[in-house]
C-alpha cells in the first residue's frame, strides 16, 4: 500500500513539476542570488526583481547569500541547474574584482548576461566642522606630511571602494589606514563620531544626510554622478587620472545566468526584465534610493563590462601597494 | 514640534488600509516568529515587495508590525515546546518553558505577550521622547566601546549558567570560536572553512540555534513515555488577566525595557544581547525564593519585555541618523528610501507627518499585539495536546522548510542536524546550551571591534583606557566579574553539586 | 549503556578535539594564506588561539573537577538504556537519510516518507490513516511555503517543483 502511494505520489509530482524543460518557461519562482547581507541595495534589487516577476507572471524572490565579498552567492548560483530559475545578481565584486583579485577562478564571460540592473557611485567624504584641511588637495597634503596617520573606511577591505580610493592615495603618494567594518553605516557613524579621517560615502547616504558630510571629491567622471552630490568636486575637476572610465570606479550590477542556460529561457528573461528596467515606477524607485537604473541590454555586455575588467585588471597593484606601504611605516 | 509630528502623522496612520495591515503584520510576524527558523527580518524580506507598492505609512506599520510581532512570536515555541522560535527567544525558556511544565502555559504566553507589548511600548516612548539625544550618545560608541560592550555581555553567561560557571564558560568560548568560522572581515582570509563554499561566511545563526535546541528536544522528548497519548492538560484561558500579574513585576518591565531600548538604539547590538541582559540582571537581583530557571514569572519578562523594547531601539538611529540599528531595520530602511524618504535629520525636519505616522504604526503594532496575542493564545496552546507522536515529525519538518528558507540551502539543514547532535551530547553532559548563542552572537562584536580598535589607535591598548565612555565600561566589566566570581562562590557552597542537575537548559 | 560520568568525558574529549582542530587549521590553511601572523590587521589567527587557549584552560579545570568530585555523585542514576536510545537513535538517523536524499530527490519525494518513518518510531501502528497524515503534513507545509512565501523547496535531480 505504502509503496503504491510513493509511486503515484512520485508520478504526480513528476507530470505536475517535470515536464520538459522549458515548454513554458517560467513555470514556477524563479530566484535571484544576491551576494550582499540585507540592506538597501537588496532593496534595490528586490524592487527589480517584483517588476520582473510581474512581466514574467512568476515570483522572484531575492536570496541573501552572503560571504567571501560575494563569492559565495555565485559559487551557490553556479551549482543550480542552468534551467533559467536561478539568476545571479552580479554585481561587480564577485563578477569582476574577485577574479582580478585572484580570488575567484571565472571571468565575467563565463556568465549569459540578461539586463544591466543598477549603478552606484560613491566618493570621498569627511564630516562637516573638519580644522585640518578645507578641500580635498588639503587632506592629502595632511596625508602626505602624517604617513600612516589618517584613518579612513572603504566600508570591507579590498572592495571596489577601497581599490579606487587606494588608487587615488597611490596617486597624491598618501599612505594611509583602511578600517573595514560590517556595514557602511557603521563607517559613516565613526566618520561622524571622529574616529575616523575620510570614509566611501556613495549617493544613498549622502541624500539622507547631507548635512552630516563634506563631500571631497565624487569618485566618478561621469556628469550625472557630480550631480547627485550636488556638484561637490570629482576626478576630472582634479585632474586625477585614475585609468578609470564609466562604470570602473563604482558599483553596480548586471543581472546573469549560467552560462549553458537555453537560449530561448535567457531570452524569456532578458525581454521581462527589458520590460521591468523600462518602466516608470521601477525607474523612479531605483533612483528614490540613489542607485542609477542602467538600461543597457545582453547585447552590450562585453562592450561595458570588458573595459570595466580591463581596467580594473590595470590598478589592481594599488591594493598591494597599499599594504606594502602600511608594513613599511610599522 | 514632537507632538506636532504625531498630529500630522496621525491622517497618515488613521486609515483603513494603515490599520488593518498593521492587523495582518502582526499576525503574520507572531506566525513567522513561532514558526523554528524563520524570524522578523525573514518576514520583513518576504513581505518587502508588497510593501513598496503601498502608501508610506501603510508600508511602514505592515513591515514594523512584523518586526513586532516577529520578535514577540519566538517567545510561544519557547513557552510551549522548549524550542526558541527565533534566538531572541533564546533566554525566554529558561523560565517560560518550565512554568508551561507546571500547567502555566497559558500564563506564561500571556505574560510573555504582556510583556513584549508593554516593553514594546515603552520602547516607543524612548523613542518619541528621546530619538535624537539617544542617537547622538548611541553614535558617539566607537569600536573601543563596542569592545567593552561585549565582554559585558559575556559576563551574563556567569550570571544564567549557575551552578556549573565553567560549563557554561565553555559553552560561552565554544559560540565565540563557532563566530569566527567563515570570511574575516580584516585580512579577508578564509577561517575554518575546510575549502568548502558552504562555510564561507560561517554557519547560519538560525540553523545553529534551531539545531542545538529543536533538534536535541524533539530526540530527548521522543525518548519520554507513551507518545500517542494525547496530553490531559487543562489549559485555563489567561485573557487579560496576565496584563495584571506582568504589572505586578512593573520594576522588572521598567529595567528590561530601558535594557532593551539602550541595546536597540546602539547599533550592532540587538535583541538577542538585550534579552539575555535583561534575563542575568534580572535574575541577579532577584530573591532567592522567586526561583529563576523553575518557572518564574519575571524571567519571562525580563527577556519578552527587553526584546520587543529593542524594536523600538533600533527605530531610533535607523530614523534619527539612517544607520539601521540592526539587519531588520536596514531592510526597514531600505524600503523607506524605495518608498521615497530618506531617514535621518532631514526627514525630522522636512517630513514630520512621516515621523509621526511611524511612531504611531509602531505603538500600534503593540497595541494589536496585546489584544490579538490574548486572543489568540488558546489556539497557541492547543499545540499541547496534540499527541507528540505527531509533534515531533510536524516540528523537525517545520524546522527544517523553516532553516532551509533562509538561504535556499540544504547545507544549512546538515548544520542544523550537526548542532542537534551538539545539543544532545551538551545536554546529557549539564552543559548549559544558551552560552553558545550568547558567544555566536557577541563574537563577531567582540573580536572586530577590538581588532578595528586596535587599528585606530596609534599606541595600541592604551585606546581602551584613553576614552573616558570605554575606561568607564571596563571598570564596570571589571565589578561585575568581580561580583560574578563572588556569586559563584556563593551559589555553589549553597547548593553543592546538586546544581549541577539545573545547568541543563 | 552510558552514564553521566563518560557522556562527561565524551564532552570534554569534543571540546579537546575542536581546539586540536583550531591550532591545526592556524598552522595549516591560515599560515599558507599568510593570516596566521602580523598586526590586527592582516592576523585572523590571534583571536582564535586566545579564546581556544582560553577553552582549554576552563577544560582542565572542569577535567579536575570531574576527576576529583564526580565519581561519588554518579553511581547509579542516569543510565541510558539500549531501550531508551532506541527512539532517539532511530530519529535522527532517519532525518539524517531524509537530509541526504533531499538534495538528490527533491522535497516531494522524500518528506511524505520520512514523516511515516518517524511516525512508525514515535510508535503509530502502520495504517492508511499515517500514510495520509503524513502526506497531508508534508503537502500543506509545502503548500504554505511555497505558494505563499514564495520559497522553492528542494527540487533533487529530476527539478520536482509543483507549481501552485
Amino acid at each position: 500500500m505504502l509503496k503504491k502511494l510513493l509511486v503515484a505520489g512520485a508520478l504526480a509530482a513528476m507530470t505536475l513539476g517535470a515536464s520538459p524543460v522549458h515548454a513554458e518557461f517560467p513555470e514556477r519562482t524563479v530566484e535571484n542570488i544576491f551576494p550582499w547581507s540585507a540592506g538597501t541595495a537588496l532593496s534595490v534589487s528586490q524592487v527589480i526583481a517584483k517588476a520582473m516577476g510581474e512581466e514574467l507572471g512568476v515570483s522572484v524572490p531575492v536570496i541573501s547569500t552572503p560571504g567571501a565579498a560575494g563569492t559565495k552567492a555565485f559559487i551557490t548560483a553556479m551549482n543550480r541547474p542552468a534551467d533559467g530559475y536561478t539568476i545571479f545578481d552580479g554585481y561587480v565584486a564577485p563578477l569582476v574584482l574577485q577574479p582580478v583579485l585572484g580570488n575567484a577562478d571565472w571571468t565575467y564571460k563565463d556568465f549569459k548576461p540578461l539586463h544591466s540592473a543598477v549603478s552606484n557611485a560613491f566618493s570621498i567624504g569627511g564630516r562637516k566642522g573638519e580644522t585640518r584641511w578645507t578641500d580635498f588637495e588639503g587632506l592629502m597634503a595632511y596625508g602626505k606630511a602624517n604617513p600612516g596617520k589618517l584613518r579612513y573606511s572603504s566600508g570591507s577591505r579590498n572592495n571596489l571602494p577601497h581599490m579606487v580610493i587606494a588608487k587615488v592615495l597611490q596617486s597624491y603618494g598618501v599612505v594611509a589606514q583602511n578600517i573595514p567594518y560590517k556595514t557602511d553605516g557603521d563607517a559613516r557613524k565613526d566618520l561622524k563620531a571622529g574616529v575616523l579621517d575620510f570614509s566611501f560615502v556613495n549617493v544613498g547616504a549622502y541624500l539622507q544626510d547631507k548635512e552630516g558630510f563634506e563631500i571631497l571629491l565624487v569618485l566618478s567622471e561621469l556628469p550625472g554622478a557630480k550631480a547627485s552630490y550636488d556638484g561637490a568636486p570629482s576626478i576630472t575637476d582634479m585632474n586625477i587620472d585614475l585609468g578609470l572610465s564609466g562604470l570602473a570606479p563604482m558599483g553596480w550590477t548586471w543581472w546573469l545566468v549560467h552560462k549553458d542556460t537555453p537560449d530561448d529561457v535567457a531570452d524569456v528573461l532578458r525581454a521581462a526584465m527589458k520590460r521591468a528596467m523600462n518602466r516608470d515606477d521601477v525607474k523612479e524607485q531605483i533612483s528614490r534610493v540613489g542607485f542609477v537604473p542602467l538600461d543597457w541590454d545582453h547585447t552590450q555586455y562585453d562592450e561595458i563590462v570588458g573595459p570595466v575588467a580591463g581596467q580594473l585588471g590595470a590598478m589592481s597593484n594599488a591594493l598591494a601597494w597599499e599594504e606594502e606601504e602600511l608594513k613599511k611605516l610599522r | 514640534m514632537l507632538v506636532d509630528s504625531l498630529i500630522s502623522g496621525f491622517g497618515l496612520f488613521m486609515t483603513p488600509l494603515a490599520l488593518g495591515l498593521t492587523l495582518l503584520g502582526v499576525l503574520f510576524g507572531l506566525l513567522v516568529g513561532a514558526l523554528p527558523g524563520l524570524g522578523p527580518l525573514m518576514g520583513i524580506i518576504l513581505l518587502l515587495p508588497v510593501a513598496i507598492g503601498l502608501p508610506p505609512v501603510a508600508a511602514m506599520g505592515f513591515l514594523i508590525a512584523i518586526f513586532v510581532g516577529g520578535s514577540c512570536g519566538g517567545s510561544i515555541s519557547a513557552i510551549l515546546l522548549r524550542i526558541p522560535g527565533t534566538p531572541l527567544a533564546a533566554a525566554t525558556l529558561f523560565d517560560g518553558y518550565p512554568m508551561a511544565q507546571k500547567g502555566r502555559a497559558s500564563d506564561a504566553i500571556g505574560i510573555a505577550i504582556s510583556s513584549s507589548a508593554l516593553g514594546g511600548l515603552f520602547g516607543g516612548l524612548v523613542l518619541i521622547f528621546a530619538a535624537p539625544a539617544l542617537a547622538r550618545v548611541a553614535s558617539n560608541f566607537a569600536p573601543p566601546e563596542y569592545t567593552a560592550l561585549a565582554i559585558t555581555g559575556l559576563i551574563a553567561i556567569a550570571v544564567i549558567s549557575d551552578g556549573s560557571l565553567i560549563k557554561g564558560l565553555i559553552s560561552g568560548g565554544f559560540g565565540l570560536l563557532l563566530a569566527t568560522i567563515g570570511t574575516d572581515e580584516f585580512s579577508t582570509g578564509y577561517r575554518f572553512t575546510f575549502g568548502s563554499h558552504h562555510m564561507l561566511n560561517g554557519f547560519h545563526i538560525v540553523a545553529v540555534v534551531v539545531g542545538l535546541f529543536a533538534i536535541s528536544e524533539m530526540a530527548y522528548q521522543c525518548m519520554s513515555g507513551d507518545l500517542l497519548a494525547k496530553p490531559k492538560i487543562t489549559v485555563a484561558r489567561p485573557g487579560f488577566r496576565s496584563v495584571l500579574t506582568t504589572l505586578r513585576h512593573w520594576k522588572n518591565l521598567l529595567r528590561s525595557s530601558v535594557i532593551g531600548g539602550f541595546f536597540g538604539a546602539l547599533p550592532g547590538a540587538g535583541g538577542v544581547i538585550s534579552s539575555f541582559t535583561a534575563y542575568a540582571v534580572a535574575k541577579a537581583m532577584a530573591k532567592p525564593e522567586e526561583k529563576y530557571g523553575e518557572g518564574a514569572e519575571g524571567g519571562v519578562v525580563a527577556t519578552e519585555s527587553s526584546n520587543n523594547a529593542t524594536v523600538g531601539g533600533t527605530l531610533v538611529p535607523s530614523l534619527a541618523l539612517g544607520i539601521p540599528g540592526d539587519a531588520s531595520s536596514a531592510v526597514l530602511i531600505g524600503a523607506l528610501l524605495i518608498l521615497g524618504y530618506f531617514p535621518g535629520p532631514t526627514l525630522f525636519e522636512q517630513q514630520p507627518e512621516i515621523v509621526g505616522g511611524i511612531f504611531l504604526v509602531y505603538l500600534a503594532s503593540n497595541v494589536f499585539l496585546l489584544i490579538a496575542g490574548i486572543l489568540a493564545t488558546p489556539l497557541f496552546v492547543y499545540v499541547l495536546r496534540v499527541p507528540k507522536v505527531f509533534l515531533i515529525p510536524t516540528v523537525l519538518l517545520l524546522c527544517s522548510i523553516g532553516t532551509y528558507a533562509l538561504q535556499a540551502s540544504v547545507f544549512d539543514l546538515f548544520v542544523m542536524l550537526g548542532f542537534g547532535l551538539v545539543g544532545i551530547l551538551l545536554r546529557a553532559a549539564s552543559y548549559p546550551l544558551a552560552p553558545v548563542v550568547i558567544g555566536i552572537i557577541l563574537g563577531p562584536l567582540l573580536e572586530n571591534n577590538l581588532r578595528r580598535s586596535l587599528l585606530i589607535s596609534q599606541d595600541g591598548y592604551w585606546i581602551f583606557l584613553d576614552r573616558p565612555v570605554s575606561a568607564l565600561l571596563l571598570g564596570i566589566n571589571v565589578l561585575l566579574i568581580a561580583g560574578a566570581i563572588w556569586f559563584a562562590i556563593r551559589q555553589g557552597r549553597k547548593t553543592g553539586d546538586v546544581s549541577e542537575v539545573t545547568g541543563q537548559s | 549503556m552510558l552514564g553521566k560520568k563518560q557522556v562527561n568525558w565524551l564532552v570534554i574529549v569534543f571540546f579537546a578535539i575542536i581546539i586540536a582542530v583550531v591550532f591545526q587549521q592556524i598552522h595549516t590553511s591560515m599560515t599558507e594564506q599568510g593570516i596566521a601572523t602580523g598586526g590586527p590587521y592582516d592576523n585572523a589567527a590571534a583571536y582564535p588561539r586566545a579564546i581556544a587557549i582560553l577553552i582549554g584552560l576552563l577544560l582542565m579545570l572542569q577535567a579536575a573537577v570531574s576527576w576529583f568530585r564526580e565519581p561519588t555523585t554518579d553511581t547509579d542514576a542516569d543510565e541510558l538504556t539500549m531501550k531508551q536510545a532506541y527512539r532517539p537513535l532511530a530519529l535522527l538517523g532517519i532525518f539524517a537519510l531524509y537530509l541526504g536524499l533531499l538534495g538528490v530527490l527533491g522535497y516531494h519525494l522524500t518528506t511524505t516518507p520520512m514523516i511515516i518513518a518517524l511516525l512508525l518510531v514515535c510508535g503509530a501502528r502502520p495504517s492508511l490513516r499515517i500514510i495520509v497524515t503524513a502526506a497531508l503534513i508534508a503537502f500543506t507545509l509545502a503548500y504554505f511555503f511555497e505558494a505563499h512565501l514564495k520559497v522553492v523547496l528542494p527540487g533533487g535531480i529530476y527539478g520536482l517543483n509543483i507549481p501552485w
